[in-house]
């Protein structure tokens, strides 16, 4: 027994109190001091580490200031020493899931403030990186990612100052060992995370080629997490870095990108691209990496200023993303909305090939389809979806976006009207065609105008892209534009081999498919409908069908789809265009609207909101003779009441449908709004489409239009001022202008000829009168100076006799002998 | 796209604030005069093919404007080290921008290469050319700061970024030193970090293919 409370009082210590955890982490931080020995040193620090994660506060409290000073003084000398000194101080510091327990994430914080308090500790952990040892190295990386967690910007501003931070964090880039260069990229990711001076400097040490070595060595995209790291770093040197951008296009880097999806950077513009690119095998990991690449190539496609020498084999890679390759539709979306907005490529020139798969391999063997133009490509893949409308009637959110994607990019393409008069002349008769010799339909129009008979959902989506397609035709355009596509008389519809397909593409090596019918005889006493007559008839064709009482709900809510499309295209393209209007109103479009506005079902706002939307268009805008006048419509609008139609065109608004639509992002979940107890989506992911955002502004701009419209006696124009009259007469006169500026069109180009030819012998006239002004110029200048020459001469001259004869007189005074009339001598001399 | 340069080399330009640094970039690089240039703009980094004809040689200048880390000269550091030419830029009507460039010299002095080629600038050399009020008097004379230089073993010259006067040869100057630096053998095996011999252009990554894709066509 005696024994036993000896060894029990020595443990106790000498106070006879028990020894305290306290105590202890006292006695073993006061051991870090540098008096002790290195081993001593050791021994403590590793004693630390155990107690550190138990007794976090304790041992912070304690141990922090010792720990770092080891840092400093012996984590160079022993890897060992150093390595168990940054663990511990990293357990003090995690505020991470592994810091559990109550306060232990305070602590991490409060310990971290501690070691930030100075500039010492980060300017130490940086030489520490430059140290070649592999744990010191792996250990100080985990320790600043934990510091730079915590407290970023204030391990910012220390870097900025310390000496050897650059060039230790690049030297970890180039780091053979995988382990410490991946750990590497992660902490370089948060080191430079909004932080252009960093970026800045990083760079200029050679981060951006270090980068791409780690990128190419661990095989491009199909490399694995560490790929989409260093992607992600090279992103963020680049993304608002105008500095660093200049510098990474003077690099050999830019084409790399292009490269490493298998894109020939410098392929010429009439070469097909290759199959290793179009058709490759995509697993998530690669498709991640992938997508950093665009996106990278799409920022450094975004510059303004002083764009990238590669900005044409960028974009067409895009282009060639999207519409020839079987990369995962996300990546196609991202392709696509990332082209420049002001686009501006030969999209009509450019010839792409693109691929269906071959049913039943598994994505395995492809199809080349006939070559096609860029615009064609991307108006199909719109229309019909990827891949020929293989998987159309899905209707996939996916699916939904890339083809509005592709609306977008024809959207942004044909705003320039040189483009837009092109992709309008595509639809037209060739000059001198027999008029019943129809062109191919196009398959724009052909969408456009397929008839509402039969309910098909991949059918009913393509329509309604085709009105999308059509509005973005029609919205300010010029009125050249507008009067073709009031003349234009498309072809009969006929049903293609498909029926979600386009009867456009055919495999390249596959047989033709089967002709399509002879077209029918035309009936000589019934002159083809035009596009506006037949979608009038659509209209009213499917006002019909949605009240069929045999609908499902969800039947039901596709004729409904299919009404709002051409609703909403007919506000558009009825707008100020007075043709147009009387067209439709021959063509019967009164009645539906009136229709759908007294309907009484008040399940759905929408429809009766756009039609007296559409109603109000045709009112506003009616303004040339015809059967149906603002007479006959007035009665009908105070009998409906405008309140109650200004009433309707405000639910628009508030339906979910019409609020959800945002400039980027037009495809809403089905059904929207969700809780619609009739409704549920077929499959995962279903999407639908009502507006889009171009429909939506155009609504909320001319909204209040339409309305104060409303309001306006049939006599009276208020909303746009004038009267009927002088409607009538701006109509014919606006005709009349046209004829002339087509004529002026044609003179002015007569005269251009004309010119060129007179201007070789104008140019020859010009430089004879040119060199011969200034031959006058010279001979004038050349007599003004003799003029002046001789002037001074003279006034030399009228001197000197003054002169001469002053001296003279001097002289005679002198009692000199001077001749009374000499011309000649030399006594001027003084 | 092929390199048409036969050397890379890094330029840094330093000097106090609001001598003109950003200004003799753009002139280099875009030729364009900026009176009041944005510093948010970030015109920081610049690139130029200079030829120097005696030696038959293209380079590619490649410009950092220390810009931002006047405040913190510690980093800038970072970026001597790393250089092959200094543009060291005063303003000849700045006493006190003259005098600091000695500090500037003895930053570099400390963290460059020792065999970084430094040329002493004099910026706005039109505003003594200008009388009163859009002029301002000239505070560093042209002798002082040559003399300078020479003690100093820097290049000199005056230059302004407004008129463009000797900016290119300023660089050129720089260039034309360490090409002769180059030649005398002075970095051997590429030792300045600030120099890079055009090699050719990488421009296939050589991807492994794993897995071949089969088609039909
Ligand atoms: N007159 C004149 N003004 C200059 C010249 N170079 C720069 N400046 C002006 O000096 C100011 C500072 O120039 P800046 O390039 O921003 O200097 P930095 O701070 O050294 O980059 C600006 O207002 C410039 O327009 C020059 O050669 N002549
Ligand atoms: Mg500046």
């Amino acid at each position: 027994m005696e024994f036993f409370s000896q060894t029990y009082v020595a443990l106790r210590g000498p106070t006879g109190a028990p020894q305290t955890a306290a105590d202890t982490i006292g006695r073993l931080s006061d051991r870090l001091s540098p008096a002790t020995l290195l081993a001593d040193r050791r021994a403590a620090v590793l004693a630390l580490k155990g107690l550190a994660r138990d007794c976090k506060q304790d041992v912070g409290d304690r141990a922090l200031p010792g720990l770092i000073e080891v840092l400093e003084n012996d984590a160079e000398v022993d890897a060992d020493i150093g390595k168990a000194a940054l663990e511990t101080l990293n357990i003090l510091c995690e505020t991470d899931d592994s810091a559990s327990g109550h306060g232990a994430r305070d602590l991490g914080f409060k310990h971290t403030d501690a070691v930030l308090a100075t500039e010492k500790a980060t300017h130490v952990l940086f030489t520490l990186l430059g140290d070649n040892s592999f744990y010191i190295r792996f250990a100080t990386l985990q320790y600043l990612s934990t510091l730079l967690q915590n407290r970023r910007q204030i391990v910012q501003a220390y870097f900025l100052k310390s000496q050897a931070g650059p060039r230790s964090v690049i030297a970890v880039l180039e780091d053979k060992r995988e382990i410490i260069r991946n750990e590497g990229i992660s902490m370089v990711q948060a080191l430079i995370s909004q932080s252009p001076d960093i970026q800045k400097v990083l760079a200029f040490e050679g981060a951006f080629e270090k980068l791409f070595a780690t990128i190419t060595q661990e095989h491009g995209v199909e490399g694995g997490v560490v790929v989409l790291e260093a992607l992600t770093c090279v992103e963020s040197l680049l993304r608002f870095n105008s500095s660093n951008h200049s510098y990474f296009r003077e690099t050999q880097l830019p084409p790399l990108l292009c490269t490493l999806l298998q894109f020939p950077p410098a392929m010429p513009f009439n070469e097909i691209a290759p199959q290793e690119f179009a058709l490759q095998f995509w697993d998530d990991n690669k498709t991640a990496n992938a997508a950093a690449v665009v996106r990278i190539i799409g920022m450094l496609l975004s510059t303004k200023a002083n764009p990238a020498q590669e900005v044409p084999a960028f974009t067409r890679c895009l282009l060639e993303i999207a519409l020839a390759s079987n990369m995962p539709t996300p990546i196609k979306t991202q392709a696509l909305r990332l082209l420049p907005t002001n686009l501006n490529y030969p999209l009509l020139e450019l010839t792409v090939t693109p691929y269906m798969p071959v049913p039943e391999t598994n994505g395995e063997e492809w199809d080349r389809l006939e070559a096609a133009s860029a615009l064609d490509a991307l108006v199909e893949l719109a229309l019909h979806g990827e891949y020929n409308g293989l998987d159309a009637a899905k209707r996939s959110k996916d699916g939904l976006e890339l083809r509005t994607a592709a609306v977008c990019v024809f959207e942004n393409f044909s705003r320039k009207e040189e483009n837009k008069q092109a992709i309008i002349a595509t639809m037209l008769p060739a000059e001198g065609q027999n008029p019943k010799e129809y062109p191919p339909p196009r398959p724009l129009v052909h969408a456009l105008i397929a008839p509402p008979n039969e309910l098909d959902m991949a059918l009913v989506t393509s329509t309604q892209l085709a009105a999308l397609l059509f509005s973005h035709l029609l919205r300010a355009s010029s009125s050249r534009v507008k009067s073709f596509a009031i003349s234009l008389t498309p072809p009969p519809f006929h049903i293609a081999p498909t029926p979600t397909a386009g009867a456009f593409f055919v495999p390249a090596d596959g047989v033709a498919p089967p002709a399509p019918p002879a077209a029918p005889e035309i009936d000589d006493d019934d002159p083809p409908q035009t596009l506006l007559q037949i979608l009038s008839e659509n209209l009213t064709l499917v006002s019909l069908a949605r009240k069929r009482t045999d609908n499902s709900e969800r039947e039901a809510r596709e004729w409904d789809r299919l009404f709002v499309a051409y609703l909403s295209l007919f506000s558009q393209w009825l707008w100020d265009d007075a043709i147009a209007v009387r067209e439709f109103l021959n063509a019967g479009g009164l009645s539906v609207l009136v229709e759908a506005i007294n309907q009484t079902n008040e399940a759905d706002s929408i429809i009766p909101g756009l039609c007296a939307f559409l109603l109000g268009i045709c009112y506003e805008y009616n303004r040339q003779p015809g059967e149906i006048t603002r007479s006959t419509i007035y009665p009908i609008i105070s009998r409906l009441g405008v309140e109650t139609l200004t009433g309707r065109m405000t639910r628009v608004r508030e339906d979910e449908r019409f609020k959800a639509v945002v400039p980027d992002s037009i495809v809403l979940p089905y059904p929207t709004p969700s809780h619609h107890p009739g409704l549920k989506p077929e499959a995962d992911g279903e999407g639908e489409i009502w507006f889009d955002w171009a429909f939506v502004d155009f609504w909320k701009s001319n909204y209040f239009t339409v309305q104060r419209g409303l309001g306006t006696d049939a006599d009276q124009l208020a909303a746009s001022s004038g009267n009927a009259e002088s409607a009538m007469l701006v109509a014919s006169l606006r005709e009349v202008i046209q004829k002339q500026a087509q004529e002026i069109e044609a003179l002015t180009s007569k005269l251009g000829a004309a010119s060129t030819a007179k201007s070789g012998e104008v140019v020859a006239l010009e430089q004879k009168l040119s060199s011969l002004t200034t031959q006058l110029q010279e001979s004038e200048d050349k007599r003004k100076e003799q003029d002046k020459e001789q002037e001074d001469l003279l006034v030399l001259l009228d001197e000197l006799s003054n002169k001469r004869s002053r001296d003279k007189q001097r002289m005679k005074e002198a009692g000199l002998d001077v001749s009374e009339d000499e011309a000649d001598d030399d006594e001027e001399d003084e | 796209m092929s390199a048409s340069w036969n050397y890379v080399f890094k330029f840094i330009i330093t000097g106090d604030a609001a001598v003109g640094k950003s200004s003799i970039l753009i002139r280099l690089t875009d030729q364009r005069f900026l009176a009041n240039p944005d510093p948010t703009l970030g015109v920081e980094f610049g690139s130029k093919l200079i030829e120097i004809p005696e030696e038959g040689k293209v380079i590619k200048l490649q410009c950092w404007d220390t810009a931002g880390t006047e405040s913190f000269r510690s980093i800038t550091r970072s970026y001597y080290r790393g250089a092959a030419g200094c543009l060291l830029v005063y303003d000849v009507t700045s006493r006190r921008s003259f005098t600091n460039a000695r500090t500037w010299l003895a930053d570099v002095r400390e963290h460059a290469d020792p065999h970084l080629s430094c040329i002493l600038v004099g910026n706005k050399t039109d505003l003594c050319d200008e009388p009163a009020p859009a002029g301002r008097p000239r505070e560093v004379p042209t002798e002082e700061a040559e003399l300078w230089a020479k003690e100093e073993g820097l290049l000199f010259v005056e230059a302004s970024a407004k008129s463009g006067q000797n900016v290119e040869l300023a660089f050129e100057q720089a260039a034309r030193d360490i090409l002769d630096k180059i030649r005398r053998g002075v970095f051997d095996d590429d030792r300045s970090p600030g120099v890079k011999l055009s090699k050719p252009v990488p421009n296939s990554l050589s991807l492994e293919h794993k897995r071949s894709t089969t088609c039909c066509s």
